[in-house]
């Protein structure tokens, strides 16, 4: 499997890396923000896309609608990760699209349960 | 100090070493803080605002926030590099971020600043209250059986 991470925050991909690794996911691209990710979706296939909410240049929930909106990519599982678990922001994100998300702190396990989940969604 | 502004901080930090770095922390006796200074060598500061104000702060010494970082990432370190630091800085804002979710579930919602990261001993902070500062020290185990301190300081009004 291969999965894009996409934070602007350099140690959180490699945070998110870590725990990928520790499920036997070592396939990892990565993505500063929305806009970056775009075009590496471009260039190349991913199996799962796990996207921060807040970046600089393309949010998250951006991101998101973009990925939903392009029939090339929209199958992609998608799961949102995000340090507020705050109502509004995740249902904001279920409208959009999002086919799971997933509040840090997280485990491996609870982050295996997520992509399941995710990839079930959208019938992988 | 309301004991409805402590036990957020403790969920918060056992159940975010508990997660992201399989690790148990045992809180030791809070003290209230004299000193506007940082405690350890590496601190992530965070201001918190809306139905309160505030600063909480994460301290380690440099072994603990190099453990930190070996613990989160999976890669060695030697020395305090500007990679730990960042990490002290993403395990501040999670801590932080937790914090906030206990917090409403009291009624009290709050929005946090970006993590800030200081490095170096007793650097003078300004908590943005007039209040004391109450510090919660919170010992666990290196991989070596040694013990470490992290010391969360966080003043509320």
């Amino acid at each position: 499997m291969k999965v894009l991470v996409v934070d602007d925050f350099a140690t959180m991909r490699k945070i998110i890396k870590n725990v990928l690794k520790q499920i036997n996911i070592e396939n990892v691209l990565e993505a500063e923000n929305g806009k970056h990710a775009l075009t590496v979706l471009k260039n190349d296939t991913v199996d799962l896309i796990i996207s921060d909410w807040i970046m600089p240049e393309m949010t998250g929930i951006e991101f998101l609608k973009a990925c939903k909106a392009d029939e090339t990519i929209k199958k992609i599982p998608f799961i949102m990760v995000t340090a507020e678990a705050q109502k509004d922001n995740i249902m904001e994100a279920i409208k959009s699209g999002v086919d799971n998300y997933i509040v840090k702190p997280f485990t491996p396990d609870k982050l295996r349960e997520a992509i399941d989940k995710a990839k079930a969604k959208v019938g992988k | 100090m309301d004991v409805k502004y402590i036990n957020p901080f403790i969920m918060a930090t056992q159940s975010v070493f508990k997660t992201m770095l399989a690790i148990d922390v045992n809180l030791n006796k809070p003290v209230l803080k004299t000193e506007r200074k940082t405690t350890g060598d590496v601190t992530g500061i965070m201001g918190l605002v809306g139905d309160r104000k505030g600063t909480i702060t994460i301290s380690f010494s440099e072994k603990g926030a190099m453990f930190v970082y070996q613990t989160l990432i999976g890669d060695e370190c030697s020395s305090v590099t500007p990679d730990v630091v960042d990490a002290i800085g993403e395990l501040t804002n999670i801590i932080s971020g937790q914090a906030r979710k206990e917090f409403e579930k009291a009624g009290i919602n709050l929005k946090a600043s970006i993590p800030m990261v200081v490095v170096g001993q007793a650097v003078v902070m300004n908590f943005v209250t007039t209040i004391p500062i109450m510090q919660l020290p919170f010992d666990f185990e290196l991989k070596n059986g040694d013990k470490e301190v992290m010391f969360l300081d966080f003043s509320f009004e």
